[in-house]
């Protein structure tokens, strides 16, 4: 885990997981109370206004983002997704109430938990990033287990989500905060999924288990166990089967059904795209004019901030051909002296707190 | 326990402030046959490589290798303390959370000790693969550090184009553009004025003219600057430092074709 500027991934191809940002936009972009951001016909543009302006601020860096988008949910999924809608109706309510009764904070509380992201909203960003000029990727299934795919292929250099369960889908490298707004001013933080294994001292399968121990998008929480405890339990047990097998169910209520089993398939082997059936990545100038017609005339855009944003774009141009050394120099094997660091007094890294992490939370 | 006394303190003094622009802080590599360093600026783009042979040094022991993390800052202000003319003697001890300077007037009636405390610095190593470069050119380190100077009033990036018997530096800016070409000029009367280009095949590649200015503060080490090429590849900058060692530096190019892109 370790802190990294901004600029510092210039040239590099970064996958993003579009979906969750999308969400996450319109939780949080121009937000006040229940009120988002809306063109003039009312219909929400938060989405359209952190993409796009995140978008340019990775191009301006020299970066180049790929988007990939959810496909279809696993069916695993449908109990969670249902659980999540459930929850929105009770938040609609709960707004609605609160809007004649409660407080301002109450209002934007339940208004938050109503977003959902529709098919338009998805259609629109993508018509979006296309003008920009950016690749955009359809992920069979979950869109984090094709970002770890491209990962490990080597076809990115690491992949930009808040949700942590990309690291269940052994993604290689992990930044967080990349997509974050500017204003929460967060420092980009990177996890490599082969140090992490290494701090916590557990093996690939051992952390898939761990992960659902904790509770993932495919099953239910376990009561009384947060992620400490649960990293204790699989350290002590080996794995999740003989966890369960020596929990005490007066002590801790296993849900049921528990599906581990059939998760701990979907993040072992997910549903990916075929190498072969992954389409080229190219990177094109923005379209400016098609992005004045979309942003400006459609969602009642401010004309002079998008043009002074695709200058910029246009004008970092040279950041993104400046090669990186460490794309010609592979990291040493064999170091010229394998000399230990002065004081190897240990440091202590605390150990990912799996889903509490989760930033922005639950999406969709 | 390591120990390394250096006759011409002036050497270290001018290593320190080559490099201390380009990269924050850096783990120096000690062990039996010598002292190195190698570090990348924080953008990724250049790398520094330090080596001084031991038997460069009028004294040097090294029980164990050690690695010594230390901000170049901090470095540069300690051995600014030191005269041109000093001795400085380097000292830590196994497992020290500090390392000694210690520097000493050429009559021995000026000693000054200066303890400088060493970091943890988690840096990566990059395995440079020794390949044989497509040109090289060596020529004098003042006219090199001269070009592209001078090119960086016009423009950000030069492109430098070796053919067998001249290399040309080019760069295009908002005012206008500028060319600077050296021939091959073998003078044996004044051996430091010469420029050698050595040529398997000719080459041309462009590059960050800001990085290039940084290596160049590397002039007062040695009479020439090598440079090597090759298509594709980072460029490599060297310095000999006559009996003692060399600085290199190597600088990523820019890419003109964007789907040439390595990740």
């Amino acid at each position: 885990m370790k802190e990294q500027k901004f600029e510092n991934y210039f040239g590099r191809k970064i996958a993003v997981d579009a979906s969750m940002h999308i969400y996450a936009f319109m939780v949080v972009v121009g937000r006040t109370g229940d009120q988002t951001l809306t063109d003039e016909a009312g219909n929400v543009t938060s989405h359209l206004q952190g993409m796009f302006f995140r978008t340019v601020k990775m191009l301006e860096s020299g970066m180049k983002p790929v988007f990939v988008f959810d496909g279809k949910a696993p069916t695993l999924k449908s109990d969670e997704l249902a659980k999540r809608y459930s929850k929105r109706q009770t938040a609609t309510t709960d707004l609605e109430t609160a809007k004649e009764t409660g407080t301002k904070e109450d209002v934007e509380k339940y208004s938050k938990r109503t977003v959902r992201v529709t098919r338009e909203h998805n259609a629109e960003c993508r018509r979006l990033l296309q003008l920009l000029g950016v690749p955009i990727i359809d992920a069979p299934s979950e869109a984090e287990a094709q970002c770890a795919s491209l990962c490990s292929q080597g076809l990115v250099y690491g992949i930009a989500t808040e949700d942590m369960d990309a690291l269940t889908f052994a993604t290689p490298r992990l930044i967080r905060h990349l997509m974050s707004p500017a204003a929460a001013n967060k420092p980009v933080t990177e996890f490599e999924y082969d140090q992490v294994l290494a701090e916590l001292d557990l093996t690939a399968d051992q952390f898939v288990d761990l992960c659902i121990l904790c509770g993932c998008d495919y099953t239910e929480k376990i009561g009384n166990i947060g992620p400490f405890r649960a990293l204790q339990l699989i350290k002590k047990h080996g794995s999740l089967e003989a966890t369960l097998a020596a929990l005490d169910p007066e002590k801790y209520n296993i849900p049921e059904p528990f599906p581990y089993k059939e998760a701990k398939e979907l993040f072992l082997n997910p549903e990916v795209l075929k190498p072969e059936n992954i389409p080229p990545m190219k990177w094109t100038s923005p379209d400016l004019d098609g992005l004045l017609e979309f942003l400006v005339k459609e969602k009642s855009f401010n004309e002079e901030r998008v043009r002074s944003a695709i200058q910029r774009v246009t004008a970092a141009k040279s950041k993104s051909n400046q090669g990186r050394l460490d794309s010609f120099f592979g990291p040493s094997k064999t170091p010229p002296s394998q000399a230990p660091k002065r004081k190897e007094a240990g440091k202590v890294v605390p150990p990912p707190k799996k889903g509490k992490l989760g930033g922005f939370g639950k999406k969709k | 326990m390591f120990e390394a006394r250096l006759a011409q303190g002036a050497l270290l003094k001018k290593v320190v402030e080559a490099i201390k622009d380009l990269i924050e802080d850096a783990n120096f590599d000690c062990n039996s046959s010598g002292f190195s360093l190698q570090a990348m600026d924080s953008s990724h783009v250049s790398l520094v490589a330090l080596s001084l042979r031991a038997d460069g040094f009028e004294h040097y022991r090294c029980d164990r290798n050690v690695s010594m993390g230390m901000k170049l800052a901090s470095l540069s202000k300690i051995l600014k303390c030191a005269n041109g003319d000093d001795a400085i003697t380097m000292k830590s001890e196994d497992n020290g959370d500090t390392i000694t300077f210690m520097f000493e007037s050429p009559e021995q009636e000026r000693l000054s000790e200066f303890d400088l405390k060493l970091m943890d610095i988690d840096s990566e190593h990059l395995g440079i693969p020794d390949n044989e470069y497509d040109a090289t050119v060596k020529l004098p380190a003042a006219e090199f550090q001269r070009i592209v100077k001078d090119l960086s009033t016009i423009g950000d990036t030069v492109e430098i184009s070796v053919t067998k018997d001249a290399v040309k530096f080019g760069t295009t800016g908002d005012i206008g553009n500028a060319n600077i070409m050296c021939r091959q000029n073998k003078a044996a009367d004044k051996p430091d004025e010469s420029t050698e280009i050595d040529i398997n095949e000719a080459v041309s590649l462009t590059f960050a003219l800001r990085y290039l200015n940084s290596f160049a503060k590397a002039t007062p080490l040695s009479t020439h600057a090598v440079l090597k090429l090759s298509k594709e590849l980072p460029i490599l900058v060297e310095y000999h430092i006559p009996e003692v060692g060399r600085l290199a530096f190597y600088l990523a190019p820019k890419i003109e074709d964007e789907d040439s892109m390595r990740d």
